[in-house]
């Protein structure tokens, strides 16, 4: 947890650093007052220092105790592991794989696919019922959605 | 006097048949809409104005005042059952209403959630009616100073909120602000950190941002830990019982006030009435270690705020013209589609529809506590679905909504990488309700701010020079002195907690 907590303030420093960076290309005042620059340059100031002030805090923190791979809880670990991970990582891979498709076949077969594959990642494993969920969830929620609250859905290359 | 008679007139139209049942119909939709993560108030409003076209005027603006007061309380229903706001103001009622659905208490939740939004819809339209002119002329007296002051100490009272770390809640404010500045320049117009992107020259969408640290990184969370529903509570009943009744009574009575009086002033949003009475019940609590563990009061507190806020946010509308939220915009380009020029003159030139209007937010919260209280039932059946149903079926709904508010893809993948820095910033406890609140405010902060140094010709003396300004500016020094020198029994809100 100390490990984890000192990278993501050292991240967070690096955002604040370089969000100054940019805030200095743009005009921090001009002849009618403050600048585009300047209320972002007055926070990646307060952000730099509050980041430095927590890294030292987080660093004074006693170092985590060393646990055995059995005793360690889910809880302590900050990355996604063992079969929690491979859920995890199938939610964040299809999710990201239907939105890159989705310009190129559209909403309803990047939908259809993506419910499919992440019902049966789930665990899901009755054919009938993650068909019937996938057409659903990608054919029936997009004729919902286009045809009675006129919201527009992508369409892809062949039309659909 | 003259307003009674006039209101009176106005229920008498109100409660005919047509009107009716045009509130009924939006208080449907609306809590459909509202339970749709990301298709919040402002999207539902927006979607649902072509069904008005065929209505009159005054049947049109009633269909969709119910239907913003049905989305507020459709986005409880999701905050409570599956811990994603529907809509920026529900986000509060995430810490304990989902805390009490994880603890067999969702319909408890639920129905104080109606009873509050009812109570404090009608109280605040009562308050509406008797003194709308007066309170909206002291709102008007807000210059961008006081505005500024006010936008300040909201942040540090949700920092305060968070206070287990306040370091930790004070850099994700700074970091929450830094990410509102991405976009064209409010006062200027000049492009800051798009980097040529054109899809950041809007600024990071805020709907795909809260879909993401809420929705996605809840899944995800949910995922890894082989939960095989998103809660395992069962709903035992959909009434609070007598004690969680007399627990609300106060909780209530001051969220009332608290929405009503901020709800008056244009541009505070709706999610800083629900924070504030959220921290003001946490602070005169006697047991406030309750409170991000399933405290009845959080919710209470928090949802009264809420509707009384979308109550009162109608002041400013049909008294001044101005909207005070973007869903009050939607509603007033929905007068303007209908011929209807929202101000002062309304109440002169149309006094039928106005008062109208006016008591149909009366009908209207009457409805959907009629609606609500037995259908809590219904939407609590959402417990018993599968989590890998729950969870595809929420990933569809988020991806639509996500993508729907601007037919744009950057959005997806925005949601999708908030999501996964949620995901991590949860797991390492960092508070995300003051990068969330920070990046709502933070280009209205901007805006006053500039607007106050113009004014003053670069000389921050000038909150000196405003008593209310400087009241507000005090807030954070209070906030800070309390933190540094609380009781020891007041033990702080754990980090996990403010989420």
């Amino acid at each position: 947890m100390r490990q984890g907590r000192l990278i993501a303030t050292g991240a967070m420093l690096a955002f604040c650093l370089f969000a100054l960076w940019q805030s200095l290309l743009l005009s921090l005042t001009d002849r009618l007052g403050p600048g585009p620059g300047f209320f972002p340059f007055w926070l990646a100031l307060v952000g730099i220092v509050l980041a430095i002030a927590l890294l030292i805090e987080t660093a004074r923190e006693p170092r985590d105790p060393p646990s055995s791979e059995s005793s360690e809880s889910s809880d302590t670990r900050i990355l996604p592991h063992g079969a929690g991970g491979l859920r995890w990582l199938a939610i964040v891979v299809l999710l990201a794989a239907a939105t890159a498709a989705m310009s190129m076949v559209g909403f309803r077969i990047a939908m259809l696919i993506f419910n499919a594959g992440l019902l049966v990642a789930l665990g899901e494993r009755r054919w009938w019922a993650i068909a019937l969920f996938a057409v659903l969830g990608s054919f029936g929620v997009y004729y919902v959605f286009t045809t009675w609250l006129d919201v527009l859905l992508p369409t892809g290359w062949l039309g659909i | 006097m003259e307003a009674l008679t006039h209101l009176l007139q106005g229920f008498a139209a109100a409660l005919s048949l047509n009107y009716l049942l045009f509130a009924l119909a939006g208080c449907l939709l609306g809590t459909l809409i509202g339970v749709l993560p990301g298709l919040g108030p402002a999207a539902g409003t927006a979607i649902l104005i072509p069904l008005t076209f065929n209505l009159d005027a005054t049947g049109a603006i009633i269909m969709l005042c119910a239907i913003y007061y049905g989305a507020m309380y459709g986005g409880t229903i999701t905050s409570v059952l599956i811990n994603v706001p529907g809509e920026a103001a529900s986000v509060v009622t995430c810490i304990d209403g989902h805390q009490m659905a994880r603890q067999g208490r969702a319909g408890s939740a639920l129905g104080i959630a109606a009873i509050g939004s009812f109570v404090g819809g009608t109280l605040a339209t009562v308050a509406l009616v008797a003194v709308a002119m007066p309170l909206a002329s002291l709102a008007l007296k807000f210059g961008p100073a006081e505005f500024f002051a006010l936008m300040v100490a909201g942040l540090c009272l949700v920092v305060g909120l968070a206070g287990s770390n306040m370091l930790a809640a004070l850099l994700m404010t700074a970091i929450g602000l830094l990410l509102a500045m991405i976009g064209v320049d409010p006062v200027r117009g000049a492009p800051r950190f798009t980097f040529g992107f054109e899809e950041l020259f809007d600024g990071i969408g805020f709907v795909p941002v809260v879909m993401g640290l809420f929705g996605v990184a809840e899944l995800l969370l949910a995922a890894e830990k082989r939960q095989t529903h998103m809660v395992s509570a069962e709903l035992k009943s959909w009434m609070p019982t007598r004690q969680e009744c007399r627990q609300s009574a106060g909780a209530i009575g001051r969220g009332t006030v608290v929405g009503f009086v901020l709800g008056l002033i244009p541009g505070v949003g709706a999610i800083v009435p629900t924070f504030m009475a959220y921290v003001l019940e946490k602070r005169v609590s006697k047991t406030p270690e309750r409170f991000g563990k399933g405290a009845i009061e959080g919710v209470a507190s928090a949802e009264t705020a809420n509707n009384a806020y979308a109550n009162a946010s109608m002041v400013p509308l049909l008294a001044l013209g101005i909207p005070s939220s973007p869903t009050i915009a939607v509603l007033m380009g929905a007068f303007i589609v209908n011929g209807i020029t929202p101000g002062p003159f309304l109440f002169k030139e149309q006094p039928a529809l106005v008062w109208t209007v006016i008591a149909s937010f009366f009908v209207g919260n009457a409805l959907l506590l009629i609606l609500n209280l037995p259908l809590v039932g219904l939407w609590a059946k959402l417990l018993k679905v599968p989590f890998s149903y729950m969870c595809t079926g929420i990933l569809i709904f988020c991806v639509i909504g996500a993508y729907s508010l601007k037919q744009n893809l950057f959005d997806v993948w925005v949601m999708l990488g908030f999501g996964i820095l949620g995901y991590l910033l949860r797991k390492l406890d960092f508070p995300l309700a003051p990068a969330i609140l920070a990046l709502i405010l933070g280009p209205m902060m901007e805006r006053s701010l500039r607007t106050t140094l113009e004014i003053s010709g670069g000389s921050f003396a000038i909150f000196l020079d405003r008593p209310l300004a400087l009241a507000l500016l005090a807030v954070p020094v209070i906030v800070g002195g309390f933190l540094l020198f609380k009781p020891r029994s007041l033990s702080p809100l754990r980090t996990s907690d403010a989420e």
